[in-house]
């Protein structure tokens, strides 16, 4: 069961990894990372039940902390300009 | 019973991640996406850590697996309010609704 | 057994998309996030193989870090090339 759920958890994340080639600005492209990292962390903690393997847990919970770093990283210091695509 | 209960609790979290994705592919501007990714996510892997809980082992594993719940709330919420502020700082307009190109 | 075979597969499907658009793409910003969402999935794949430690090593150093500090990067280089 919790297999079947993590599976359709990656095919969620499949359907964002197109958006995050197409999207438009750079804020959406990151906040397809960030919806990586919020379903990573639900993935993670599915397999942890579905293999028997309770470590994947810290796995999870060190996720969980580090794509928000990256996010605050994006909106601190790499997002300059609102526009399109940028050259 | 215990199980059917995670069972459920499983399918419910799935269709709140399922509803963020979607939302994430169809809403049409930042502030809209941010408001799909930080909420139904962090209701589906809420959903999706008490199912997980209650089919746990032993308490303690329980107890680990809903603690991962706040420390992803507090991440997500810093996170959503430093890049929607940002957005509005770089002028970001919010989708008015009629005015599509 | 089979949703796991269905599962490896699609991991091991978009680990190799992102990866070939990771190196593809002209954009460097769009390779950052492409380059984050690689180290995710990959994270996923050593979980999947059943390595924690190296799933952990991949989730902290690979997504995380590498991440911020590639962002990090991206925003040096723009602000010495404004002036």
């Amino acid at each position: 069961m919790s297999l079947a759920v993590a599976l359709f958890l990656l095919l969620n994340l499949v359907a964002a990894l197109v958006a995050a080639a197409r999207g438009p600005t750079p804020a959406d492209r990151m906040l397809t990372a960030l919806l990586f990292g919020s379903t990573g962390v639900g993935v993670l903690v599915l397999l942890a039940h579905a293999m028997a393997l309770p470590s994947l847990v810290d796995v999870a919970l060190t996720l969980a902390l580090l794509a928000a770093i990256a996010g605050i990283a994006f909106a601190r210091r790499a997002w300059h300009s609102a526009g399109q695509a940028d050259d | 019973m215990i199980e059917l209960a995670g069972n459920l609790l499983l399918l419910i979290g799935a269709f709140f991640y399922f509803a963020g994705t979607v939302g994430l592919v169809r809403f049409p501007d930042v502030y809209t996406r941010l408001h799909a990714l930080a909420k139904a996510d962090n209701l589906g892997l809420g959903c999706v850590l008490a199912g997980l809980a209650l089919q746990a082992d032993s308490l303690a594993a329980a107890l680990k697996l809903l603690l991962i719940w706040p420390l992803a709330l507090a991440a997500s919420a810093a996170v959503s309010y430093a890049i929607a502020n940002r957005a509005q700082a770089l002028g970001v307009r919010p989708w008015q609704g009629e005015e599509r190109s | 057994m089979s949703i796991g075979l269905a599962f490896d597969l699609l991991l091991a499907g978009a680990l190799l998309w992102s990866a070939w658009r990771t190196l593809a793409t002209p954009d460097i910003f769009r390779a950052v996030i492409l380059f984050i969402v690689f180290g995710l999935l990959l994270s996923l794949a050593w979980a999947r193989l059943a390595a924690p430690d190296i799933a952990l090593a991949e989730a902290a150093i690979g997504a995380g870090l590498t991440g911020a500090l590639l962002l990090d990067a991206i925003g040096v280089l723009r602000d010495r090339k404004r002036p």
